[in-house]
């Protein structure tokens, strides 16, 4: 630790620090407008000068390193002036009429601007008015007006030069050059802290600009829409579209974002009880600064009216409409019905599913409900049946599935093994922390070796080779056995190339050493059950031969959906109960329920989030068991599929305006705080399972609040704590348990590869499409239209004489699907990809139950 | 991305550079010789192959301006900038040269034949004021022979 006087103030700081980061954090306000924290300085603006007595002339604080003894002053007035003159080089060359109007205390955005000014200078021509760090910082250095009076005696070159066209071609960004100061701070953001480069300094001198790209469209680069440049822009340049206008926020809520099983920490800005704007929140240390496209964007992916507003009942048979109904009407004809199916046909007659999108209280009081209160040991969600293989294999080899494993680790790996289609798409911000572990940062590099097991050319493909790691390609399916094959490290695995196989030797003897850190991640097929299991063997072996006693600590199995993991610890699963200890009473599991459909046995379903006719394969067979059942009752935040074919449904309200907890990947217990106003008549799915099962059983839920049932899962679960602050953002607890064995077993047998000339389709977890939107069929579910094709191999698509963009017909033995092809050397020879939740799953009636690839026909679509 | 056959053409000029410093400007430098520009699409291949991303290399090659990325006009005219033409009504024959072209200083005609860019002194000062034809000096102008120049041109 170094001492050193900030303006006559003795401070402690670490030696070697920046001297802007120790300025900021003692709570003096500096101006940097490139600075970003944690990176290295660029000192493109020169706004951060301070004196440090000794030194010659003014010093950078970004630049400049802490040392012993330092006599720092930033608030003399010849430093201040320095610094605002070095300000008004940067004004020159910005909009500045947000500063210089005599109204602006009321050019709040909406009030009508009487200046008499051009009209497209008008500061409400800026939305970031009022939270612009430019415009912040020259208030803070006292610029006054006499230093910005544009409209008097204007010379300034903004106003001279003829300035760049907005982009504002993308649903997501508004990119508007005219107000860029180029500090850079994008561009380091892109490329430092999301190691993906899309933005770049082109040109130079007075024509030097931000690029996207290759100078196009911002959709048009392989910018991934994360918004990183957003939250470092000082300026109006990088701004989030959705909601631009009204995106000055009255409240933040720090909530969890359930896109997928990461479980980042989100911060959603609201004005009249809807959102406006997510930004990332910081207390979460693995997501930390960063979100991706579905975090920030996907609250708006569908506009509040396609979401359920109105509770609906239909009290004619499946196929006659369903009228508007209040809540008490509904209640009253749902519990009535449900005890006439449980009079006549016993309680084993009812099924109930959870979701994977429910928080842990809601998904706790769907099997609570169904075992309690209907009695019946039915209870699953309809895609559970991979994240159960996958947790029973992990649970054989350590005991228990709940793995000690910390994904904070992932970044600082030494050796870091992926098992995925493509991690980047399904788990973005995992991803990135793996990119972190293989690159790190200019000012702190990092050298992990990254083993990637992968039948998809993704995004961290692009990070083996060149940093000395490996990718393996196995076909679509072999997962496992590429990943035994690595257990074993023996070369008779024809996947294994010979140069790959020394590389991935020597990289395997790294990971063996006790001294690395090691994360071995795998993300199970999400519809494939036996591949799962297979796969988190394999894993598994791998994990226990590179670390021995230390496996669990490790290992990371990542579900699909956000809350997967809390839905099974809660429970919902048909042989465990709450806490995964077994159930008094096994039931059913999903494929069980629609078997027991078509044989006449289960009459009834109380779908509590679920929509089987996305997330479950073999679709049109659970179409028909669905319309077959006597009374389904849904609750939900959307019409879906499974809703629209309901008797009664509950609306629910959206996912931010709940309160709850999720449980994620590494069963970090992460906190919801309801953000958002319920729409219309909607009440939370809490309120909808506490009503129906007093209704059915007087007095069998007495809850008075969620944290209440928060409370309760505390008491049952291990490892969940009570709710015990209101205003806790973030917890740090984890239901890791520590593992009892460290068993080896048998990895099966992989399926019969696919005949000569046959292609294989498979699917998998996307980055664009949102479920919302895909939910109700949205025809912008993916706004980008980036995935909204099929991709095949050119090599297959020349065989078929497909073209890029042609429309195709996929045939399978369950179905057909048209949609239009993209070529693309991201899926390998002999595959062709669907993503999962394209158009409300329709890939799922395109599989067979079991969700394993299938043989598929396509043909190029003969125009009507 | 799909290969076709431009990308492999590209792909083969630039075979020999390799993911290291340095490589990008032989990259980009090969690629023009080949084109005379560097188009558009080959700055992906070029990003592939030395694993940069495609902006970083648009940010190369649109900071030196002697790489175009846009194909040359058949006849490329580089006025003098220098004082020794300047003084000999070097300004004049700009104007006469941009209002026969119909462009400003920097474009192309729109049938790509005549492109007129801003060039600086060469040293044969005796010749002033004058232009440079694809390299070739036309010297000691005035604004008729200048139109007159440019009329053949345009032809």
């Amino acid at each position: 630790m170094a001492k050193l006087t900030l303006n006559g103030v003795e401070v402690e700081a670490e030696a070697g620090a920046p001297l802007v980061e120790v300025i900021k954090q003692q709570g003096v306000w500096i101006s940097n407008l490139c600075y970003i924290d944690g990176l290295a300085p660029y000192a493109g603006c020169r706004s951060c000068l301070v004196e440090v007595e000794g030194a010659r002339g003014l010093q950078l604080s970004c630049t400049a390193r802490v040392a012993d003894g330092m006599v720092v002053n930033t608030e003399k007035q010849p430093i201040k002036e320095a610094r605002q003159q070095v300000l008004a080089i940067i004004n020159a060359n910005h909009s500045d009429r947000c500063l210089s109007c005599h109204r602006r205390v009321k050019c709040m955005p909406g009030d009508i601007c009487l200046r008499d000014d051009v009209v497209t200078h008008r500061c409400v021509t800026c939305s970031k008015n009022y939270r612009c760090e430019l415009q912040t910082t020259n208030e803070l250095l006292d610029m006054g007006f006499e230093n910005v009076e544009p409209w008097i005696l204007e010379d300034r070159t903004y106003y001279q030069t003829e300035q760049p066209d907005p982009d504002r071609a993308n649903p997501f960004f508004e990119f508007d050059p005219q107000m860029c100061i180029l500090c850079t701070r994008c561009v380091r953001a892109c490329d430092e802290i999301r190691h993906t480069s899309a933005i770049s300094l082109s040109n130079k001198g007075y024509t030097s600009r931000i690029a996207f790209g290759a100078g196009g469209p911002i959709q048009d680069s392989n910018c991934d829409f994360c918004g990183a440049c957003i939250d470092v822009c000082p300026t109006a340049t990088l701004m989030e579209k959705p909601n631009k206008w009204i995106a000055r926020t009255e409240d933040w809520t720090s909530t969890t974002c359930n896109s997928c099983s990461v479980g980042c920490t989100i911060s959603v800005g609201t004005r009249s009880g809807r959102a406006v704007i997510v930004k990332p929140d910081y207390v979460n240390p693995v997501s930390a600064d960063q979100i991706c496209i579905r975090g920030r964007f996907h609250y708006d992916a569908i506009p509040d009216k396609q979401r359920l507003s109105k509770h609906y009942v239909r009290r004619g048979p499946t196929g006659t409409p369903q009228f508007p109904a209040h809540w008490g009407e509904l209640v009253a004809y749902a519990s009535e019905q449900l005890k006439g199916i449980i009079a006549k046909d016993g309680a084993s007659a009812v099924a109930v599913l959870g979701s994977p999108f429910n928080t842990n209280e809601e998904n706790y009081l769907a099997q609570k409900l169904a075992r309690d209160v209907i009695g019946t040991p039915h209870i699953d969600f309809s895609s559970a049946a991979p994240n159960r293989a996958a947790g029973r294999a992990i649970e054989a080899a350590f005991g228990t599935e709940a793995l000690a494993s910390d994904a904070i680790n992932i970044a600082r790996s030494d050796v870091i093994v992926v098992i995925a289609d493509d991690l980047e798409e399904s788990h973005n911000v995992f991803s990135l922390r793996v990119k972190d572990a293989v690159v790190g940062q200019p000012v702190a590099p990092r050298s992990g070796k990254l083993i990637l097991v992968s039948s998809q050319r993704g995004e961290l493909a692009d990070f083996c080779e060149p940093y000395g790691g490996v990718w393996l390609q196995p076909r679509v399916g072999e997962e496992a056995l590429a990943a035994g094959a690595l257990a074993k490290a023996d070369g008779e695995v024809a996947l294994l190339g010979e140069s790959d196989l020394v590389v991935a030797r020597n990289l395997l003897a790294e990971a063996r050493d006790p001294s690395n850190i090691v994360s071995i991640i795998y993300a199970p097929h999400p519809l494939d059950a036996r591949a799962a299991a297979e796969g988190a063997k394999a894993v598994a072996n791998l994990a226990i031969a590179l670390r021995g006693d230390k496996a669990a600590e490790s290992l990371f199995v990542l579900p699909t959906e956000a809350n997967a993991n809390g839905a099974r610890d809660m429970g919902v699963d048909p042989e465990r109960g709450a806490g995964r200890v077994a159930a008094d009473a096994s039931g059913m599991d999903f494929a069980g329920m629609i078997d027991a459909t078509h044989a006449g046995t289960l009459k009834a379903m109380v779908v509590v989030g679920d929509n089987p006719l996305m997330f479950a394969p073999g679709t049109p067979r659970i179409r028909e068991a669905l319309e077959k059942l006597e009374f389904v009752i849904v609750i939900d935040d959307v019409m879906t599929d499974t809703a629209k074919l309901a008797h009664c449904v509950f609306a629910d309200v959206p996912e931010y305006a709940k309160t709850g907890t999720f449980s994620n990947a590494e069963r970090r217990v992460n906190r919801l705080h309801a953000a958002l106003d319920a729409i219309g008549d909607a009440r939370p799915a809490l309120l909808a399972l506490t009503d129906l099962a007093n209704a059915l059983k007087p007095d069998a839920f007495a809850y008075d609040h969620p944290d209440a049932v928060t409370d309760e899962i505390a008491a049952r679960v291990a490892g969940y704590e009570p709710f015990t602050s209101k205003f806790e953002r973030w917890s740090k607890a984890r239901v890791a348990e520590a593992a009892t064995k460290s068993e080896t077993q048998t990895v099966g047998t992989q399926p019969a590869a696919p005949a000569d000339g046959q292609l294989l389709l498979t699917t998998s977890r996307t980055l664009y499409t949102s479920t919302d939107g895909a939910a109700v069929h949205a025809a912008d579910a993916d706004k980008l239209h980036r995935e909204e094709f099929v991709e095949m191999h050119p090599a297959d698509a020349g065989a078929l004489q497909v073209l890029d963009g042609n429309d195709v017909v996929l045939m399978t033995e369950h179905g057909e699907l048209s949609l239009k092809a993209k070529l693309s050397d991201r899926v390998q020879e002999g595959v062709v990809f669907v993503p999962y939740y394209l158009d409300g799953g329709a890939v799922c009636g395109l599989i067979a139950s079991d969700g394993a690839p299938i043989a598929v026909q396509v043909k190029v679509a003969v125009a009507v | 991305m799909p290969d076709n056959e431009a990308t492999l053409e590209i792909q083969h000029l630039i075979r020999e550079f390799k993911p290291a410093d340095g490589d990008l400007m032989g990259a980009l430098h090969a690629v023009q010789h080949h084109y005379g520009y560097v188009p558009k699409m080959a700055l992906k291949v070029v990003a592939r192959q030395l694993r940069l991303s495609e902006a970083k290399v648009y940010g190369a090659a649109t900071f030196y301006s002697e790489f175009r990325l846009t194909p040359p006009p058949e006849t490329l005219i580089g006025w003098c900038s220098g004082l020794a033409c300047r003084l000999e009504n070097g300004h004049g024959i700009r104007k006469a040269l941009e209002t026969e072209l119909g462009v400003g200083m920097g474009e192309n005609t729109a049938d790509n034949k005549v492109g007129l860019h801003f060039a600086q002194c060469n040293g044969t000062c005796e010749y002033a004021p004058q232009v440079w034809v694809n390299g070739r000096v036309v010297g000691s102008l005035t604004a008729a022979s200048t139109v007159k120049l440019v009329r053949e041109l345009k032809k």
